[in-house]
């Protein structure tokens, strides 16, 4: 039974990952994104992790995601904008993406004999992830208050545009 | 806590950072005696730095200091700290200078943990913290569409090197199933997934030192930015990414040498190249200072490649001599820029006539660059060729050496432009500022004195030696 | 005791001694599934009437008074005239996306009913994150809703469904910053817990004022995200004829229309789960016999009354404020619900750790 919902959930996530890129409306594309960020969502409350499926939901499908579609359907995104690109990028593209499939499926294969991580059941559980991110991972925790703030700041500075001062 | 002096580096600038905030929100301050005041702090903190430098480990190990590691946070503090005289006149005519230097310390802070960093975590987000701002910073020139776009591009591809950083990240979690240094180098095993793991992480890494071929984004990003901040990302960035990459190669990836030393190659060798037949045609200065700095990546990839003590030391010293050589070029221009605004090299000519002061600083950075005795420059490659030597590969010191006497050609050929070349319209005499004439002396001053007496360099490598024997290598 | 618990259990126990289990779970959820929609389209009926009265009231009219006894079957007129109207397609629109945004914004109603509980014991899923995951799902009307505005492939509907995303989005800070304050009240994000720990007076009364502040911010909070007078832009009438729901018609349109009033009566449950107690009685502290005369009043009554009692409020408001200007609803929210939210989270920490509410 876990094994099937795990098999079609995958199954979901890999398909709605591929047409999101795959898509020729810019609307479509983060659509599927938001559906893929379900499936994995669901991932996560296989894994017993409810508070980080809620997150996850909340987070990316429920403020990101609404943020990309507003920018997307305000720039009014067509089809007949798009960048042409000449067949020879598209060739070599192609090649140079196959090949990388190749190297990290080869590269997988041998992955067999490592051993997978120790399921811990009650990792996802709010309680529990409060007192790993405010013990053990404070640092991290604390240097993403800062990358925020930064980050507002400079989005702010350059969101706002005003002229400079021509005092020269 | 009693030992949050191991922190002390971090916490001035974190507190820097809240000032600078808080005098924003304040209220209005002139921009000149902001700058005072700024310069000042960064003069304090530049000082505290030095004194009462411990080694030991925070946060569960997460984070790690030593004597090397506040020697090179001392390094950047201060190239900071000469980026803010050096351009002064430019600063003083921006409306938002508090975001300014409220940006470039939060940048700074991330480098910082980044160098401190004994976990992949806590790299990574250092090193989001690190690049972020770095892109707001590049289009900090508001009203030019030039520096939006290199903003735009900053942020493009420093996002994709993330995706690629964080692919092998998570691959090396995979495989060793944990994220802290010292507990993965003895788990790290030479089998395809980590060495592809590997590899990711080093395109990762060589996106931010712009190795070639991960370089194509750095000429318009240096040309489009602000001098100041393409100072900043030529001297400082790519320093502390140096450190760090030095650091995490040669503790985490010590098993893995033999491929590692076939990326560096390939890169060394590709980077110089190309970085000196690219620079050889650039009429913009920064972007030629750009392509030269692409250049000196691969030199001093060369030097990381001996897998030795000594290579770490002569990177770290390189990087010493590099902040003060670039610096005094990036001031140069800079000042030219802002005063002037003009940037090609073109313009240059006949500059010996107007500006005799600042052709000779211009010059001397230049020979150092190129690597001309008795200018630190010169001993900073041979610290780095003598390294790489080491391992014996006399195909990748021939190239080296080949590549510094291309680049001769193309940074004599500014120096002849300024003293030699007749001009019609040279640029006007340019009067230097305190601070500016503070900027420049300092690094004239630090080329010539570490190039005359080497002691800097054996303080490194003596606190290499001692940094790595503390952590295990 | 006649109540809805007991009815679910004897229910439960007869379709498990008829059934096998498998057989009697998949009744279960379709018995569930049909209970929930008639509860949808009383629902519907129900409010739409209200607001009238209500309305009519307020302006001193008498309302819709035709169709049945005082007006009470005019609902059911309007449903029945909806159904019977073509569901138009316009011809620009993207037909698969503009079909599937009505039933978006009714599956995300639809899926907030499962943690809800209406009476003692009767709950349908009593998730470890109650709290959390009524957040999650209700922010995926957002995504219904932009999808209908930009599919309809019309400015105006576009231009609502911004306005109604960017406010939903900004106004759903406000409202999550209060539903924590009693999180931290209370200790746990399950909804029966935070039921059971108003036991001895609601969290209203018990948390006094950072409880009393998170309420108001509450309330003004889901009546943005409901998008209703005042902070009904999305769908002003006189600048955007409809809103987002503008090229919609006939069921799609009604699927629109009810999913709005569904919404109202989720987050008054919502509300009156957090702040008074859902199907809890009112006790006072430990007055036995008062206590004991409240008991006999059955849950589902308590719990409706309260859900009524807040849906008039929000329906009041209608009547009492005149409509924002976008800046003004914006700066509302940022400027002051935000940061007065956010002291009153730390003061509800501080209270909750010094345990000063009684």
């Amino acid at each position: 039974m876990t094994l099937t919902v795990f098999y079609l959930l995958s199954a979901l996530s890999v398909f709605s990952g591929l047409m999101v890129v795959l898509s020729r409306k810019a609307v479509h594309s983060v659509l599927y994104l938001v559906f893929c960020f379900f499936t994995i969502a669901g991932h996560y409350l296989m894994l017993n992790a409810q508070f980080l499926a809620a997150v996850h939901v909340i987070v990316y499908a429920g403020a990101i995601m609404v943020l990309f579609l507003f920018v997307i359907m305000m720039l009014n995104l067509n089809l007949a904008a798009e960048a042409q690109k000449t067949p020879w990028i598209k060739i070599s593209a192609v090649i140079l993406s196959g090949l990388m499939l190749l190297v990290l499926v080869a590269s997988v294969k041998g992955a067999e004999e490592l051993s997978a991580a120790q399921p811990q059941n009650d990792i996802g559980l709010v309680k529990n992830i409060g007192n790993i991110l405010f013990d053990k991972y404070l640092l991290p925790f604390e240097l993403i208050s800062l990358l925020l703030l930064s980050a507002m700041v400079g989005a702010v500075l350059m969101g706002r545009k005003e002229p400079q001062p021509q005092n020269e | 806590m009693t030992d949050l002096i191991l922190l002390k580096h971090e916490l001035l600038l974190t507190a820097l950072l809240l000032i600078f905030i808080l005098m924003k929100l304040g209220k209005d301050i002139s921009n000149s005696s902001f700058l005072k005041m700024s310069n000042a702090l960064l003069l304090i903190n530049f000082i505290i730095g030095f004194f009462g430098n411990q080694h030991g480990q925070m946060f569960a190990s997460m984070f790690q200091t030593n004597e090397l590691m506040a020697l090179q946070k001392n390094m950047l503090n201060g190239g900071l700290l000469l980026i803010s005289l050096s351009s002064s006149r430019w600063l003083n005519n921006h409306i938002h200078l508090p975001e300014f230097f409220m940006l470039i310390v939060a940048t700074l802070l991330g480098m910082f943990f980044m160098i401190s960093s004994n976990n992949l975590l806590v790299f990574y987000l250092a090193l989001e913290l690190a690049t972020i701002p770095l892109a707001a910073l590049c289009s900090f020139d508001l009203d030019k569409r030039q520096s939006s776009e290199a903003g735009m591009k900053m942020i493009m591809s420093s996002a994709f090197a993330s995706g690629i950083l964080l692919m092998g990240i998570s691959l090396v979690y995979g495989v060793t199933g944990t994220l802290a240094f010292t507990e993965m180098s003895s788990l790290i095993a030479s089998d395809h997934l980590t060495v592809f793991a590997l590899i990711l992480l080093f395109a990762g890494f060589a996106f931010k030192l712009s190795v070639v071929p991960f370089h194509l984004w750095t000429a318009d990003v240096y040309e489009g930015s602000p001098v100041a901040v393409t100072s900043y990302l030529s001297v400082i960035s790519k320093g502390a990414m140096v450190f760090v990459f030095t650091s995490v190669l040669y503790q985490v990836f010590k098993p893995m040498q033999e491929v590692m030393y076939q990326l560096i190659y390939i890169g060394a060798v590709l980077s110089m190249t190309i970085g000196n037949l690219f620079a050889m045609r650039q009429q913009n200065i920064k972007r030629f200072l750009a392509f030269s700095s692409i250049a000196q990546v691969g030199f001093i990839l060369t030097g990381i490649s001996g897998f030795s003590h000594t290579g770490a030391a002569s990177a770290t010293f390189f990087i010493l001599v590099y902040v003060f050589s670039n610096m005094a070029a990036f001031a140069v221009a800079g000042i030219v820029s802002s005063a002037i605004g003009r940037e090609t090299i073109d313009d240059y000519k006949g500059f010996y006539r107007t500006n005799p002061f600042l052709s000779w600083v211009l010059a001397i950075a230049l020979f150092s660059l190129a690597g001309i005795p008795p200018t630190a420059g010169f001993f900073g490659k041979f610290f780095l060729l003598s390294a790489g030597a080491a391992k014996g590969n006399y195909v990748l010191i021939t190239i080296a050496a080949l590549n510094m006497i291309i680049s001769l050609y193309y940074y004599l050929r500014i120096v002849r432009a300024m003293f030699m070349d007749k001009n019609e319209t040279p640029i006007g005499s340019v009067n230097l500022s305190f601070n500016e004439r503070a900027a420049i002396i300092i690094c004239i001053a630090g080329i010539l004195i570490s190039g005359i007496w080497n002691g800097p360099f054996h303080t490194i490598h003596h606190s290499v030696t001692e940094a790595f024997s503390i952590t295990p290598f | 005791m006649f109540s809805l618990n007991s009815i679910a259990a004897f229910v439960d126990a007869w379709l498990n001694s008829t059934f096998s289990p498998a057989t009697a779970l998949a009744f279960q959820f379709i018995i569930i599934g049909l209970l929930a929609i008639s509860l949808f389209a009383v629902l519907g009926l129900v409010l739409v009437l209200m607001e009238r009265k209500v309305s009519a009231y307020m302006q001193i009219r008498l309302g819709p008074n035709r169709v049945g006894p005082k007006g009470s079957l005019q609902t059911v007129a309007d449903t029945l005239k909806l159904v019977s109207k073509e569901g138009l397609t316009p011809a620009g629109a993207d037909k698969f996306l503009f079909n599937l945004a009505p039933f978006i914004v009714m599956i995300a109603a639809m899926m907030l009913l499962a943690p809800i509980a209406f009476a003692r014991d009767f709950q349908l899923w009593d998730i470890n994150i109650g709290v959390l995951y009524i957040t999650s799902v209700s922010s995926m009307a957002v995504i219904g809703i932009l999808i209908a505005g930009w599919s309809s492939n019309n400015k105006y509907s576009l231009l609502g469904a911004m306005r109604s995303g960017a406010q939903i989005v900004s106004y759903e800070l406000s409202a999550g910053l209060s539903v924590i304050t009693i999180v931290l009240l209370a200790g746990s994000l399950s909804i029966s817990e935070i039921i059971h720990s108003q036991a001895d007076g609601w969290w209203i009364f018990k948390g006094h004022i950072p409880a009393l502040i998170s309420f108001v911010i509450f309330i003004i909070a889901v009546t943005a995200e409901t998008n209703r007078a005042p902070f009904d832009l999305a769908e002003a009438e006189s600048e955007l004829t409809a809103g987002f729901h503008t090229e919609y018609s006939g069921m799609k349109f009604a699927l629109f229309f009810l999913a709005e009033y569904i919404n109202i009566f989720i987050v008054c449950a919502i509300g009156s789960i957090l702040f008074l107690g859902g199907w809890m009685p009112f006790h006072i502290g430990n007055w036995a016999a008062f206590n004991h005369i409240m008991d006999y009043i059955p849950s589902s009554l308590w719990f409706f009354g309260k859900t009524f009692f807040l849906i008039f409020v929000i329906m009041w408001f209608r009547w009492t404020f005149p409509r924002l200007r976008i800046d003004q609803l914006l700066n509302l929210e940022w400027k002051y619900l935000l940061p007065i939210g956010m002291i009153n989270l730390l003061l509800a920490a501080a209270v909750a750790i010094g345990g000063w509410h009684f």
